[in-house]
């Protein structure tokens, strides 16, 4: 991971002096991040690939103003959004009970047992199902922080504030996440907590 | 088990962390064919292609769009001038102007210029002759696929060409029956001519290598995006000639001498 911004680098340099398979292998590297930050804004996969799609090409088209040596991954995280708040629809309400599903069908613990692992289950569910309800803004900065693991300074640029109202902003969006919480959940078990 | 009421924030920040890999998203889509697409053979609806061909109506429609999407300020520019309006002269053959810098590519060769064969067994799987210029003799390969590219290797008097490892590539096909479309993108630095090629309608395409996008049949079937040098091309009795060389103007024309 160290590695990557320097790669970052020469991709966007050669990309802005036209480059095409350059940018291609920023796309490559880059398309998954775009396309979850774009879910977490629209909340259903078509609207979400729609808007990576666009937004890397509208990135490719804004290299010229992109400044050498900046960071490209809060960059396009920035135009990812941008376009994913264009295109939310009413899909998203759908989406929370096939998220709520699909949750609960995605733990691969197999060192807890049957029980700890259905616990575990249950609390991601209602997590992502409870992210759900929570305003973009603050889903997008926990997003940023704690699933795509943006540094502060990345998500600085990336939400385009100042680092103290990042801090600011992921601490209230923690403190509205844990109120909207339902009163009686539970914490699992850490039997799962290793990681692989 | 602890009452979540009283769970820090770095707990919950742990269990978000948890969460990250394990949250449901819908699998990622492969994103980059479609932008490399999108960025660098822009204009033209792409699976109408082969319908406008046959519709002069609506192919005049089109061109009338891109006109307008190409702009005024093209228009009034003499070095796009030459690429607007003309690209139907040859049939099986779009020329257009890019509104964006050219992308670059890495060279792609060699060429995936079809199946090798012998000049005979390529006469033989198509309906016209196969014309052979008399300035370069017979070709060094032959190979067929839905048009029939002779390719001759660099000599003394022709240089190599870096975007097909070649020294000329000359390819033939029926451009009023076989669906081949040549999409041709030009940018700053390269100039398109219309010129008469024994009679016949053509263009030269010099400078700067240009984009090349061709299309065979409607089974989308595609070769992909590359940079072509120099170019002649012309079209004949139904049969598009084209060929491609680092030659000049002048030496490229030598070999039209006996070609139809």
């Amino acid at each position: 991971m160290e590695g990557r911004p320097l790669d970052d680098i020469a991709l966007v340099e050669r990309a802005r002096n036209g480059d095409v398979n350059a940018y291609e292998a920023l796309v490559q590297h880059y398309q998954e991040l775009a396309f979850r930050v774009a879910y977490q804004v629209t909340g259903n996969a078509a609207d979400a690939e729609d808007a990576a799609q666009e937004a890397f090409v509208n990135a490719y088209y804004a290299l010229g103003r992109f400044r050498p040596g900046a960071p490209f991954k809060p960059w396009l995280c920035r135009i990812v959004v941008n376009e994913a708040r264009n295109r939310r629809t009413s899909a998203q309400r759908r989406t929370v009970l096939a998220e709520r599903a699909l949750v609960a069908q995605s733990s691969g613990d197999s060192a807890q047992s049957p029980e700890a692992a259905a616990e575990a289950d249950a609390f991601r569910s209602t997590l992502v199902a409870t992210l759900r309800t929570l305003r973009q803004d603050d889903r997008l900065i926990l997003a940023y922080r704690l699933f795509f693991d943006l540094s502060e300074a990345e998500m600085a640029q990336a939400l385009s504030v100042p680092r103290g109202t990042v801090k600011s902003r992921l601490s209230r969006a923690l403190a509205r996440l844990r109120e909207a919480l339902p009163a009686d959940i539970r914490m699992p078990s850490p039997a799962g907590e290793h990681d692989g | 088990m602890a009452d979540l009421q009283r769970i820090t924030d770095v707990e919950l920040e742990r269990a978000l962390r948890d969460l990250g890999p394990r949250y449901p998203y819908p699998p990622t889509p492969n994103l980059a064919s479609q932008v490399r697409l999108r960025i660098t053979a822009q204009p033209v609806a792409q699976p109408r292609r082969f319908e406008l061909w046959r519709d002069p109506r609506r192919l005049a429609l089109v061109a009338a769009v891109l006109l307008v999407l190409l702009g005024a300020a093209a228009v009034a520019n003499p070095a796009t001038r030459d690429a607007i309006a003309h690209f139907f002269h040859v049939r099986g053959v779009i020329v257009n102007r890019q509104a964006s810098p050219l992308p670059s590519f890495s060279p792609v060769t060699p060429l995936d210029l079809g199946r090798r064969t012998t000049l005979a067994d390529a006469q033989s799987s198509v309906k016209f002759n196969i014309a052979v210029p008399a300035e370069l003799g017979a070709p060094d390969a032959v190979y067929v696929v839905s048009d029939i590219p002779l390719a001759y290797t660099p000599r003394p008097s022709i240089p190599l060409v870096t975007q097909t490892g070649l020294g000329v590539l000359v390819t033939e096909f029926r451009g009023d029956v076989n669906p081949v479309f040549l999409m041709k993108g030009l940018g700053e630095g390269t100039t398109a001519e219309e010129v008469s090629v024994n009679g016949d309608p053509g263009w030269w395409i010099s400078g700067q290598p240009h984009m090349i996008y061709v299309e065979v049949g409607g089974q989308g079937q595609s070769v992909p995006l590359r940079l072509a040098a120099n170019t002649l091309i012309w079209e004949h009795a139904g049969v598009t000639y084209r060929i491609e060389s680092g030659l000049s103007k002048a030496d490229a024309f030598r070999i039209t001498a006996g070609l139809p």
